[in-house]
């Protein structure tokens, strides 16, 4: 692949839109920030199960994040070892090439995987290790593909990782095989890795209505299938922008027309799955899809019935990466709750229209981390609950808030008609809970005299 | 509404119906993977003897390792000072593991920022950031102090925390008086225990220095100050309130040199706030007087033992982890000592409370075979109490073992421990090894029981090996390291944990003839 050109680089990197300013924001020295592009690489490519995924560098890197994603698998689970060549000093003077060929063979020989993929980290990518060629060199002599993933933490955020990712698919991986001759060719999902499993809910609901998947980019992906995601008809970026510049690369390649879209939301459902027929270009399909959505939307409004009773007027906050920070208030505004304060942290100037577009005037934007300034929100704007990730679950405990974790620990598939209807039973769930009014209520001995009555 | 309709099924229920399982099943076809027999030879081969020595011939990659990088420990250590805020010089993501892997452990925030280095740091320097960082983050979070550590990206470009400080200092963004404690923390040297140790180190060095107090060992007696304590690399809080809980019934004064307890077990009122409890730090430079210095992890606190002992002059008595009725033992003779302090009589009652609960578990434990994995001064104290219960420790993976430690090292300390007694003949002690390692032994030489952290569940799993969670990190259940696993309470916890899981394991494992009402 050419390398790209910089105003590419920059109008790829988190949107469509070339930004007015830089295009993922830099993260602030002295903030707690999020992730960094060696992790958004990582998560990206982590949920092709079935390759193993090595990181070259000191301990750090692997050992403080291996297996500790909510991606699932329907069979393989190379991807959860933790791999790492673990350089120590010495390594840093002398250079890591050579325990890095080692561990690639290593790997190759006792795990036969269909692909390796070797991680840069900071460390390796300072000292200057020529892991590219080390990469090849290898899949030359052991005849698998070793794919090397060149994001080492500190060229910037988690978003920029993700793309960096998607950059080493297009230049090693997709293209690189076909699919069977009978194979039904349909939808590349990109940016979906099926946390809590919520792949396949969203494949159900594809097969239902006779589309089929192609490649899984990535969530609960084989590596097979990704060689072949050219051969696509339709691309999908499933709500993660910053793999949308493999999407735009591939419509330029391969001509496959690509959408944005997301699963949250029964409206936002419906949508992906028309557009998705419609891109195929299939009036069969198109009113296939029209049926399943009607059915289903119906039968959700039934089920939903209860939850929106008691969920209507709730007032929530909203922390969360540029992943979600729009789709999933729509799947809220459909429950009756209202989003009364929106983490913009991760978001670009795309995304902050969009949530302008699904929110009211009255919205809190909150641009910048920190807990006090997430709770500050909270309180001020008397929400009810906190839909954010798992770093700030702890503090809403602390300060006895109602939380539904949102992000990649969560353990509950929120994704397509099945998704609402279960985040709608997690939200009457969490707020219902008993412990709320207890945790509210002080020690009896520490309760006020009720007032003199005079 | 009806607990029925709130009926919600996670994924461990959910994916388990009829049509996700159908899904599945046509996923695999699609996949045309290898047959079963295939897949069912590659994985015998992988839990054979031909495959561990191949296994353990490896040299040059690690496969799920045990331990984590050293910044990781001096985030906690920070956290032991009262209203100090961590701060990771290096590229943000480090910042962010570290939090998330502290936070699931404990359940609860960590506060700590990084100065998210990126490439223009990477070729200049990270000076602007660390200056820019130190403002942003004594604005936003109001620490009284900050303690920074570095990560493997500003060691290796060279970045020279002292001098940074100073033209902080010199551009204004921190008073003059404004403490700022630092250490060298490459993640390519040690682990996270080395980290703890140089945070430790760093922050009493440098608060005992700016003091310009002078160490007069003893003299602090006269305040009443007698007795510094260290715990280390402290997963459990609940060790924290146990020491102080035998510490009280001495009525010794003491000071406790990094006191993360406040930061990860405070109480939800209703506020949140950075900073919770914590060592005072008024109270460090006044420590450098107090009689003696308990270390409670040798091996973790190997370079403040030296601090402590040669800059302040004190006396200094360094244990292991005081698990077990002996470790306990150890522990009050030593406090004894170092104060002077007869042994209370509550302790010697507790201890025979526990010793009479350690016979009336003795018959499940004994000739049990476990494998241990875990930190140095952990892995000591739980072979002393494996082996004075009966149990045979066969395989110990110690995946940051033997730092030279006046020329003792962990593999020689552990294994003289072992062959003094009958119960530890058949163990060996593996140290640098990973959990892949230890895969391999609790399926080639199989054992009854498995301690150590979450991540060995894996392995532990697969060789069908119960796993009674010990040490860190514990993700996977709630709550652990609340509860003491030293002192003679702890050893009780440990006990009932260890027995308990021996019992259940026996209920589910028999439906017959043994399904025992009484054990």
């Amino acid at each position: 692949m050419d390398p790209l050109r910089q105003d590419e680089f920059d109008s790829q990197a988190c949107g469509s839109m070339a930004p007015k300013a830089k295009p993922c924001p830099r993260p602030k020295p002295g903030e707690a920030a999020g992730g960094c592009s060696f992790d958004g690489a990582q998560i990206t490519l982590l949920p092709i199960m079935d390759a193993a995924h090595l990181v070259h560098g000191p301990i750090a890197c692997a050992g403080n994040s291996w297996e500790s994603r909510g991606a699932l698998s329907s069979g393989p689970s190379l991807s959860q070892y933790g791999f790492a060549t673990d350089l120590t000093d010495s390594d840093i003077i002398f250079g890591g090439e050579k325990k890095l060929k080692d561990s690639i063979d290593y790997i190759a020989g006792r795990f036969a995987p269909p692909a390796i993929f070797v991680y840069s980290t900071c460390v390796t990518a300072l000292i200057g290790e020529d892991m590219d060629a080390v990469c090849k060199e290898a899949a030359d002599r052991i005849g698998i593909p070793v794919i090397p993933v060149n994001s080492p933490g500190f060229v910037g955020s988690k978003n920029l990782g993700n793309r960096l990712a998607g950059d080493a698919l297009l230049q090693y991986v997709i293209g690189t095989g076909e699919p069977e001759p009978e194979t039904d060719l349909g939808v590349n999902l990109i940016g979906e890795y099926n946390i809590a499993g919520e792949m396949w809910d969203i494949e159900k609901l594809m097969n239902s209505a006779g589309i089929a998947v192609t490649s899984r980019i990535t969530g609960d992906a084989r590596y097979k299938e990704i060689t072949w995601a050219h051969r696509a008809r339709v691309n999908m970026v499933v709500c993660s922008r910053a793999l949308l510049g493999l999407a735009k690369e591939m419509e330029s390649r391969y001509g496959i027309p690509y959408f944005e879209g997301s699963f949250y939301g029964a409206k936002e459902t419906t949508y992906s799955l028309r557009q998705m027929a419609y891109l195929m270009n299939d009036r069969e399909m198109e009113r296939r899809v029209d049926r399943l959505t009607e059915r289903e939307e119906a039968r959700l409004s039934q089920e939903l019935r209860p939850y929106r009773k008691l969920l209507r007027g709730k007032r929530a906050v909203l922390y969360t990466g540029g992943v979600k920070s729009w789709s999933v208030i729509s799947a809220l505004k459909e429950l009756g709750v209202q989003v009364v304060g929106v983490g913009t942290n991760k978001s670009t100037e795309d995304d902050v229209r969009r949530i302008a577009d699904r929110v009211g005037d009255d919205t809190e934007y909150i641009p910048e981390g920190g807990a006090s300034r997430i709770i500050k929100t909270v309180r001020e704007r008397k929400a009810d609950i906190m839909i954010a990730g798992g770093r700030n679950m702890y503090v809403a405990m602390k300060e006895q808030i109602p939380f539904i974790d949102i992000n990649q620990e969560r353990h509950k598939a929120y994704a397509g008609y099945e998704g609402l209807l279960r985040l709608a039973k997690e939200l009457t769930y969490s707020l219902a809970n008993p412990i709320w009014k207890l945790a509210a209520s002080p020690a009896p001995w520490d309760k006020e005299a009720p007032p003199y009555d005079r | 509404m009806s607990r029925d309709e709130l009926n919600i099924k996670d994924n461990t229920s959910l994916f388990k119906e009829e049509r996700y399982v159908q899904q599945r099943e046509n996923k695999k076809q699609f996949e045309a993977p290898c047959s079963e027999k295939e897949t069912a030879e590659a994985l015998a081969y992988s839990k054979s003897a031909e495959y561990m020595e191949k296994n353990f011939s490896r040299q040059n990659v690690v496969i799920n390792p045990h331990k984590a990088c050293q910044p990781l420990g001096s985030v906690m250590a920070a956290l032991g000072f009262e209203k100090t805020l961590p701060f990771v010089h290096g590229s943000q993501g480090c910042n962010a593991y570290f939090r998330s892997h502290l936070s699931r452990h404990f359940k609860e925030p960590t506060p700590s920022v990084s100065t998210s280095m990126t490439e223009d740091a990477a070729v200049f320097g990270g000076m602007n950031n660390l200056i820019d960082g130190l403002e942003n983050s004594v604005a936003l979070y109001k620490p009284e102090m900050v303690a920074i550590c570095t990560t493997c990206m500003a060691e290796v470009i060279g970045d020279d925390l002292n001098s940074f400080i100073g033209n902080a200092r010199i551009k204004g963004v921190i008073s003059e008086e404004y403490p700022v404690a630092y250490c060298n923390t490459p993640s390519f040297v040690g682990s996270h225990i080395t980290g703890y140790d140089a945070m430790i180190k760093g922050i009493l060095s440098y608060l005992y220095t700016r003091s310009g107090i002078e160490s007069k060992p003893g003299s602090g007696a006269e305040s009443g100050e007698k007795l510094n304590v260290m715990l280390g690399f402290e997963p459990y809080t609940g060790n924290f309130a146990e020491l102080r809980k035998i510490l009280g019934a001495f009525d010794t004064k003491y000071t406790l040199l990094g006191d993360h307890s406040g930061n990860y077990d405070s109480p939800a009122t209703g506020e949140y706030e950075y900073y919770y409890g914590g060592t005072k730090l008024a109270d460090v430079p006044q420590a450098a007087n107090a009689l003696a210095t308990l270390s409670l992890q040798k091996y973790t606190l190997k370079k403040t033992q030296e601090y402590i002992s040669g800059t302040w002059n004190q006396q200094l008595a360094a244990l292991s982890t005081p698990l077990g009725i002996k470790g306990t033992d150890t522990l009050l003779a030593t406090i004894s000592e170092l104060t002077g302090l007869p042994i209370p009589a509550v302790l010697t009652e507790e201890r025979g409370r526990v010793v009479d609960a350690l016979m009336d578990s003795h018959p499940y434990l004994h000739g049990k075979r476990v494998a241990l994995v875990g930190d140095p001064d952990l892995l000591i104290g739980l072979i002393g109490f494996c082996l004075e219960t009966g149990m045979e420790p066969v395989h110990i993976i110690c995946s940051n073992g033997d730092v030279d430690f006046n020329e003792v090292k962990f593999k020689d300390e552990a294994e003289a421990l072992l062959a003094a007694s009958p119960y530890g003949t058949e163990a060996t002690v593996h140290v640098g090894k990973d959990l892949w390692h230890m895969r391999s032994l609790l399926l080639n030489d199989k054992v009854d029981l498995a301690i150590g952290s979450s991540h060995l569940k894996f392995a532990a799993k697969d060789a069908e090996v119960p796993l009674v969670r010990v040490g860190f990190p514990i993700f996977d259940r709630h709550h652990m390291h609340r509860y003491p696993i030293i002192g003679y309470q702890g050893t009780l916890n440990l006990l009932s944990l260890i027995v308990n899981t021996i019992l259940q394991q026996l209920d589910d494992h028999n439906s017959g003839f043994n399904f025992e009402l009484v054990r």
